[in-house]
């Protein structure tokens, strides 16, 4: 024993010999803890389980550290069912004594077989389902839960009992008797599953009192050693009065069998078809809830899809950025100006990093200039040879570049190319900017001539 | 007699696997050992003051 006040070892002596404390005390709360340990054993032997769990919590009161009450009432809350609780008990009994304890070998078995633990979660998800669907008043779902919970563990008490306390409820008395002993087989003196015995017990002898009916019409006799039954009156019958009870018996029969049995098959086929009913639309609820899920599935995978759809379109993007501004700048390197000018416009500059903006700044200032001269010119040339769609197509885009492009002179003759085509509506806003910004020239006056013509 | 209601509210529901962290945590360990080492404890403070 170790001594509560310094903590060295005593052995068996009554005073620790390290600080002389004395242990009397402490040996009589661990016989007691002992005591109760014999009484669970003993219990757990005759498969009294209730009682032994009592007993060894009642051990581990006195002495937390008896091992071997903890690893037994492990055991028992395993056989009952109750797996989680056993794997609590076996959890503490190894995280205070690590070495050689037999709960180590108890938890080892349970991790090395993953299934058996899954289908004990599953079970008890069942069974507190069936207690949720007892709690809304759904007690034919909740006997259909607790039927496939006590397939799957056949030993956990307390579903055996739910389902008894259902088929009590419900007045199918023989049913929750066979329960009711598929409970008491596990555990013995399990105290609700007596009580409810009890009630099933006393309904039954209600329904049917053992009561013989006393037989007035018989008479008997010893005879020897045989005992004579006969009938107080007996009467011969002819054979036509045979035949007529025949027949009546027949009759009587088929009127048993139209009245009684045929309603009786019935109503158990209809009970058969209601159950299948409640079994599939639980299948269906399930199902319907898998169902949910994946098509939640389905959502999240088409938004990923999307978003890579979109991810993939930017990268496609980006390279054609990249590609036109290497484009641009073998053309500036080969001095076909206007190619790169015309590269660069089409250069989107959002997708470049910050070094690529660099480069794409350093030609575009270098090419910017030379390029509009150039577009000027080809447009210029173009409106003076009369190819005024070419002509638009230039110094169009040299106004985007530079509105106010050699003192209005692109605009001007945009405006003249737009006239020349045909096209006044297009060509009024370029006259319109010649009169606002270069007014007493002589080309606002010829502007102001033709917008007075066109109204 | 039986009263189904009453007797339901004796069913608790069952610890999920989940739940054994937990349980083991919140696990009362305390003994009647640790009462009596307590109660000794005092008793002597008491008597060293």
């Amino acid at each position: 024993m170790i001594c509560y006040r310094c903590g060295a070892e005593a052995k068996e002596a009554v005073r620790c010999p390290a600080c002389g404390a004395d242990l009397s005390l402490f040996r009589t709360v661990k016989s007691l803890s002992n005591v109760y340990y014999n009484m669970g054993l003993e219990q757990a032997g005759v498969r009294n389980l209730s009682g032994a769990v009592v007993s060894l919590k009642n051990s581990l009161k006195f002495n937390k550290y008896n091992i071997e009450a903890r690893n037994l009432l492990g055991l028992v809350y395993c056989e009952m069912g109750e797996v989680v609780d056993a794997l609590s008990e076996w959890v503490i009994s190894r995280s205070y004594q690590p070495e050689d304890n037999l709960a180590s070998r108890y938890l080892d078995e349970i991790q090395q077989n993953r299934g058996y633990l899954d289908t004990v979660n599953q079970t008890i998800k069942k069974f507190n389902l069936a207690l949720n669907y007892c709690k809304q008043d759904s007690r034919d779902l909740a006997v259909i839960q607790l039927k496939k919970v006590l397939s799957l563990n056949p030993k956990l008490v307390k579903a055996y009992q739910l389902l008894a306390l259902l088929y009590l409820q419900e007045g199918k008395l023989e049913q929750a008797k066979k329960t009711l002993r598929g409970a008491g087989k596990i555990d013995t003196d399990n105290t609700m599953t007596l009580r409810y015995l009890k009630e099933v017990n006393a309904r039954l002898k209600e329904k049917s009192p053992s009561k013989k009916p006393k037989d007035d019409d018989l008479i008997s006799y010893q005879s020897g050693n045989e005992t004579i039954i006969m009938p107080k009156r007996f009467k011969e019958s002819s054979i036509g009065s045979s035949l007529l009870y025949i027949v009546l018996g027949l009759v009587v029969g088929t009127a048993v069998t139209a009245c009684l049995i045929v309603p009786n098959v019935r109503n158990q086929a209809k009970e058969e078809a209601s159950r299948q009913v409640l079994e599939a639309s639980d299948t269906i609820a399930t199902n319907g809830q898998t169902i949910k899920e994946l098509e939640g599935q389905i959502d999240a995978l088409e938004g990923q899809l999307e978003e890579e759809k979109d991810n993939n379109a930017k990268v496609k993007e980006q390279i054609s950025s990249y590609e036109t501004l290497l484009k641009a700048y073998v053309s500036y390197h080969e001095n076909d100006i206007t190619a790169a000018g015309a590269a660069l416009d089409k250069v989107n500059t959002k997708y470049l990093s910050s070094s690529a903006k660099a480069i794409f700044k350093g030609i575009d200032e270098e090419v910017q200039g030379q390029y509009l001269d150039a577009l000027y010119e080809e447009g210029y040339n173009a409106y003076q040879q009369g190819r005024y769609e070419e002509a638009i197509k230039n110094l169009k885009k040299v106004i985007k570049e530079q509105e106010d492009y050699r003192d209005g002179s692109a605009a001007y003759y945009l405006a003249q190319s737009y006239r020349h085509n045909g096209d006044l509506k297009s060509a009024r806003p370029y006259y319109q900017y010649v009169i606002d910004n270069y007014p007493n020239t002589q080309r606002a006056l010829t502007a102001q001539n033709y917008v007075n013509a066109q109204e | 007699m039986i009263n189904f209601e009453k007797e339901l509210k004796n069913f608790k529901p069952s610890l999920e696997v989940e739940d054994a962290e937990s349980v083991i945590q919140n696990h009362d360990l305390t003994d009647v050992t640790d009462i009596i080492t307590e109660v000794l404890r005092d008793a002597r403070e008491s008597t060293g003051r």
